[in-house]
């Protein structure tokens, strides 16, 4: 039978009222770290280059390098620290959304029937905090795809079953 | 590399030592080889129409051997480029859904063979439907040419283009060249002259204002030429024929292509035209598809439509498509960023202006001033969006009055953005992504773009068709 009864726009389920779920706190010590090799990697160069030129401009302006690059650090990992609660996701019946960003928010939101294909990946560091990065592909720009990292290998786990046993009912 | 570097050095320490006589025998045998290798492909490229599937098989040590059956096959294309039209051959690419990598091409077929292997690989398809497929079929079986573009059509749409863009290219181009050949315009003692121009500000700058737009006016002729013979080139005999269940269209000059447009593959539909063109009833539809290169994708351009035809062709491939009667705007926020953004490039324009003209260029500022506002005020006018059942319509532009046209059921995924400001005053982006293009409905309420996102969530999620 076919129905076609008029739906009330404020009926629908609201994005405002799914409860987002935070990431696993231990994927701050994996953006912190991989923040602190690059900075490192700076610095490595910074000293590099200090003990090697013997420009007097350069060894003159040396410290207020290492000033600016430590202030720039300091404010990088603040940062990191401050927008990690930012980045959440839930599952809903019929889609999955993700949001993150402090200085630019997005929210993101997948239907279920129009992802092609999960990947579960887990990286050397992730694996020794026991996390694991979902990977949602749909056929739509690369761009667009969603990237969960940080949940917890139990997470990840279940949330690819679910979402793998609901995309292959749906076809 | 290292290797390939190796042999390279080695060849030229050989070259040294050999005579002339042979240098020709080598060269003479690696044509032969060429030759040889040549013959050897084309004796080993073979393929054939079974019932369900096309057979390839090619190579002359490694044999390759690919079967795609017939309902897997997206798109069959006929293109001829400059060689194959002096041989009168075509090529024929077969696209299926896949990567760019999974596409076939057979490069030498003569135009006759070429429609038959092209029949043949859609003929399966249409017996595998259902019987009222089958009538149809037989019903509507002459096929017509549906629009013509005609050569007075094509030059004004050349003419009309937005020539800004080519513009900006022949100038960078010029300057390009021209720093190349500075030192020959050193001898003429241009420099100098210009140099004097700046300290001589006063004297000299109706001069400099009047050399500077002839040039300006050169170039502008240069880049409308440009694109009158760019659109001739590409679009000539643009022809649009309409099969029973899809869209053929036929164009080019040197690259004489003929391509199909398959409705269920089509995600986005982007209309342009300007208010030129719109005064000279000329409408140009890009039709975005799934699948398909970036390359290939560029070519889904049919130009110099008139409304009529627009209307039609639209009708055509999105059927149950209406033309909204009103849009919605985004917030006055809108209005505010694109000040925000010009006054801030402007502002740093200030300095080179300093540099040419001298000490009156705090008057630029009266230019910059007055662009912005007609730029914003025309940004804000050509802005808008509607949501209704089926589809989402968004207008934008400056120059060019740009209309995106998609389907609600082929949404693959839905996001909204807000930086940390936007999110203070309430407002946000929403930016809609279908499998070939993401389109956004910029500076929003977030209120509205909360609930547009939840709608068009729903109706993705709720309906039953898929998206492709």
């Amino acid at each position: 039978m076919f129905t076609n009864a008029q739906i009330d726009v404020n009926d629908l389920p609201r994005l405002d009222e799914v409860t987002l779920v935070p990431i696993s706190k231990k994927f701050l010590y994996i953006i912190l770290f991989n923040k602190l090799i690059v900075f490192a990697f700076v610095y490595g160069a910074l000293i590099m280059a200090s003990t090697f030129a013997n420009d007097v401009l350069f060894t003159e302006y040396f410290q207020y390098l290492v000033f600016a690059v430590t202030s720039i650090l300091i404010l990088n990992l603040a940062f990191a620290v401050i927008a990690f609660r930012k980045r959440k996701y839930a599952l809903r019946e019929n889609d999955l959304i993700y949001s993150k960003g402090l200085l630019f928010l997005k929210i993101t939101v997948v239907p279920i029937s129009r992802i092609q294909h999960i990947e579960e990946t887990r990286t050397w560091l992730a694996r020794q905090f026991g996390l694991a990065s979902l990977k949602i592909f749909t056929a739509g720009d690369s761009g667009t795809d969603l990237s969960i990292s940080g949940l917890t290998e139990a997470e990840a786990r279940k949330i690819n079953d679910f979402l793998s046993t609901r995309v292959n009912a749906g076809n | 590399m290292i290797l390939a570097l190796g042999v390279s050095v080695f060849k030229k320490n050989a070259f040294a030592n050999l005579s002339p006589i042979a240098i020709v025998i080598i060269i003479m045998l690696i044509l032969i080889g060429l030759i040889i290798y040549s013959v050897l492909r084309y004796l080993n490229f073979k393929f054939h129409v079974s019932q369900d599937d096309f057979h390839l098989s090619t190579g002359i040590l490694n044999k390759d051997n690919i079967v795609i059956p017939k309902s897997k096959i997206q798109n069959v294309n006929i293109k001829q480029n400059f060689f194959q039209q002096l041989i009168d051959v075509v090529s024929v690419n077969i696209e299926t859904a896949g990567d760019d990598s999974s596409e076939i091409e057979i490069s030498a077929l003569d135009k006759g063979n070429a429609n038959r292997l092209k029949e043949e690989l859609f003929t399966k398809q249409s017996f595998d439907e259902n019987l009222e497929m089958h009538v149809e079929a037989n019903a509507s079986n002459n096929d017509k040419v549906f629009f013509k573009a005609s050569i007075t059509r094509l030059l004004l749409e050349g003419v009309s283009e937005n020539h800004f863009r080519s513009f900006l290219i022949i100038m960078s181009f010029f300057f390009g060249i021209y720093y190349e050949i500075k030192d020959y315009f050193e001898n003429l003692s241009f420099e100098e002259q210009l140099e004097n121009n700046i300290n001589l500000a006063e004297t000299a700058f109706m001069g400099t204002l009047l050399i500077s737009l002839v040039f300006v006016l050169l170039f502008l002729l240069v880049s409308i030429l440009f694109s009158v013979i760019k659109m001739l080139i590409i679009n000539l005999n643009l022809e649009v024929i309409e099969h029973r269940k899809n869209i053929e269209i036929n164009k080019g000059l040197f690259n004489k292509m003929s391509l199909a447009l398959t409705p269920s593959r089509i995600q986005n539909l982007v209309i342009k035209t300007n208010r030129f063109k719109e005064w000279l009833n000329l409408y140009r539809l890009s039709v975005k598809q799934a699948m398909v290169n970036k390359k290939q994708q560029k070519n889904f351009k049919i130009v110099a439509l008139d409304a009529n035809q627009l209307e039609y062709l639209v009708n055509k491939l999105l059927k149950t498509y209406t033309k909204p009667e009103f849009y919605l705007k985004p917030d006055g926020y809108f209005k505010y960023i694109l000040w925000l953004r010009l006054s801030i490039g402007f502002a740093v324009l200030n300095v080179p202006a300093y540099i040419i003209i001298g000490n009156y260029f705090w008057l630029v500022n009266f230019l910059f001033i007055a662009f912005t506002a007609i730029y914003v005020h025309i940004r804000y006018r050509k802005s808008g969006y509607c949501i209704s059942n089926k589809f989402v319509t968004i207008t934008s532009g400056f120059i060019d009055t740009v209309t995106h046209i998609l389907e609600l059921h082929k949404i693959q995924s839905v996001e909204m953005s807000q930086t940390i400001f936007q999110k203070r005053r309430g407002i946000a982006s929403v930016i809609i992504s279908t499998a070939s293009k993401s389109v956004s409905i910029p500076y929003i309420k977030t209120t509205d773009a909360k609930s547009i996102v939840d709608s068009l969530l729903f109706k993705v999620e709720s309906c039953k068709t898929d998206w492709m």
